[in-house]
């Protein structure tokens, strides 16, 4: 792989609370413009790996270049403007609406003082088209479903204009429609803005079906990193999840206990 | 360009309220004559002044602490860090130090920053500060105070008077020469949090969802809570311990006007300065000629609506 095609290296990083080693010498690349799922069992150390790629937490260990460049070096604003985040948990106290959440994800490019330009209202009208919430854009952020507000912070995220975008399991509280919703419209966003999307994921089948690439983690190792239907297979998913699962075909996939 | 309109009526209003705060009290100067000029201009004029001000510092802090905490029910006055200054303040009467480091401004700013950390060291858990921690953690402050105050005027009784003026707060005593130094560290303080507007916003959706918005979240919280907290200790040094107004006017501006900062910041100053004319003037006419002191009125409308808010806040306070 040619280094101006690794947007994303993760080399050898460990990250340890005190003793316990919550991710230990964890080391891939990310491909330009690639859909990269990570899968695990709770406590593997998929949302520290998360925290650990954009600057979150301290390592310990290793360390984590974009575009070449190690993260230390960036300055906030301009590490928000090469990867964006959608974090699981969004929690508003504060009455906002839709399209200043959105608008938000412009806060990269705006310098003190500056108001919001023809350009910035442009670029979040064509986010919040889109993912489909632009119909959405006065209501209120505390009133919307969850569905509805994964797909603002995907627009908000989108409005940042971001070459990769990590997703800390935006689906995991949806209803089986809108989590095929969400990961539609990822899809989308890979294809036709080519954003390097790297998402975790507890839906197996999900991650089966979208990502070309996967990343698997056990107590805070790395286990597989490979083309997706290399590594999904009975013997992986048995070692991983310690469940007995069945390849169907190339899209589906049934577990059983 | 609809703001401008509105920034045209509350001017207005506040114009009409500093008319209103010259003319009516418990002396009539309806005469004009040379002793209702005199009062006017040397007795009400810097009074008027100075609710302006410490209106406008208040309501603009009590923004600030709301986003940085990110917890609505937030205020210096109820976290304790006004009772922090008045402390403070008393502190360099007692010990004679009142030209000493700024006098009983610079104690009242580092005993108000002393609180502030104490709040936070008590109240966070992990990154996070937990709602209702943080205001038990500013109720205990404040009952610790009260108390610390309470011993020093017994131990003190020749400068008692001069302290209770601290812990009930009044506009009475305002000179000329006070205005100045509140004047320049309110307008510093309010154009720090107006600079910050946007990344204040962003805090108020999370910590982490603010950082990944490209927002120095550490920085920013501890340029804002040194420059309110500055402010605090000024206003607190010259005017004593006014409640409420942090929290009542942010909160019905937010009403109004929605959650960016950007808005809440000059509405708050209008609304700031309008609720703090009111207060002086009652506390002025309301058992004329006698003095209520001004704190008391707005702590009289601020409780009832801080318990009004707690009622409405209990589901998030205990889910």
């Amino acid at each position: 792989m040619e280094e101006k095609d690794v947007i994303l290296e993760v080399k050898n990083i460990s990250y340890f609370v005190r003793e316990k080693k919550i991710i230990e010498d964890i080391s891939f690349s990310l491909k330009r413009g690639g859909f990269y799922c990570v899968i695990g069992t709770n406590g593997s150390g998929k949302t520290t790996l998360l925290k650990s790629i954009t600057n979150n937490v301290e390592l310990n260990a290793g360390d984590v270049k974009v575009n070449g460049k190690p993260i230390k070096k960036y300055y906030p604003k301009q590490l928000a403007k090469e990867l964006s985040i959608v974090w699981q948990h969004n929690e508003f106290l504060f009455d906002f609406s839709a399209f200043q959440v959105v608008m938000m994800g412009r806060m990269p490019y705006q310098k003190l003082l500056q108001a919001d330009s023809e350009k910035d209202l442009k670029i979040v009208q064509e986010a919040m088209e889109k993912t489909n919430t632009w119909h959405l854009r006065n209501r209120s952020i505390k009133q919307l479903s969850g569905g509805e507000l994964q797909r603002i912070m995907i627009a908000r995220a989108l409005a940042q204009e971001s070459p990769l975008m990590l997703l800390d399991e935006p689906i995991s509280s949806l209803d089986i429609r809108h989590q095929f919703d969400v990961m539609e419209l990822l899809r989308k966003i890979n294809r036709e803005n080519g954003t390097t999307i790297f998402i975790i994921l507890h839906n197996l089948s999900l991650a089966l079906k979208y990502s070309d690439e996967i990343i698997t983690l056990k107590d805070g190792h790395l286990v597989h990193f490979g083309k997706t239907r290399d590594i999904i297979n009975k013997e992986n998913i048995q070692n991983l999840f310690n469940v007995d699962a069945e390849i169907i075909d190339k899209d589906n996939i049934i577990i059983n206990k | 360009m609809k703001d401008l309109i509105w920034y045209f009526v509350l001017t207005l209003i506040v114009l009409g309220l500093v008319v209103l705060g010259l003319f009516w009290g418990s002396v009539d100067v309806s005469s004009l004559d040379e002793n209702s000029i005199y009062i006017i201009k040397n007795i009400r004029l810097p009074r008027v002044i100075m609710s302006l001000l410490c209106g406008a510092g208040l309501a603009v802090c009590g923004s600030a602490y709301q986003s940085i905490f990110q917890n609505p029910l937030s205020d210096p006055y109820i976290l304790g860090v006004s009772s922090g200054a008045s402390l403070g303040a008393a502190v360099a009467i007692i010990l004679g130090l009142e030209s000493f480091f700024f006098g009983i401004g610079g104690f009242a700013f580092l005993f108000a920053l002393a609180t502030v950390w104490i709040i936070i060291k008590i109240a966070s858990v992990g990154n996070r500060l937990h709602t209702t921690t943080l205001l038990l953690a500013g109720i205990s402050i404040n009952f610790l105070i009260a108390a610390l105050i309470a011993i020093l005027m017994v131990l003190n009784s020749e400068n008692m008077d001069k302290i209770i003026f601290w812990t009930m707060g009044s506009m009475s005593a305002t000179k000329f020469s006070d205005l100045w130094i509140v004047f320049v560290f309110v307008l510093i303080g309010i154009i720090a949090i107006r600079l910050y507007a946007r990344e204040l916003n962003a805090i108020l959706t999370g910590n982490e969802s603010a950082r990944s918005l490209g927002v120095n979240v550490e920085r920013t919280k501890k340029v804002i809570l040194l420059f309110s907290t500055l402010m605090i200790g000024i206003i607190v040094a010259k005017s004593g311990v006014i409640g409420f107004v942090g929290l009542i006017v942010p909160h019905i501006v937010r009403i109004l006007v929605g959650s960016d900062n950007r808005r809440i910041i000059p509405f708050s100053i209008f609304g700031g300065m309008i609720f703090m004319l009111l207060a002086d003037i009652l506390s002025r006419v309301l058992i004329a000629p006698s003095e209520l002191p001004v704190g008391s009125i707005t702590a009289l409308i601020g409780s009832p609506f801080f318990i009004y808010l707690l009622y409405n806040a209990k589901k998030q306070l205990n889910p």
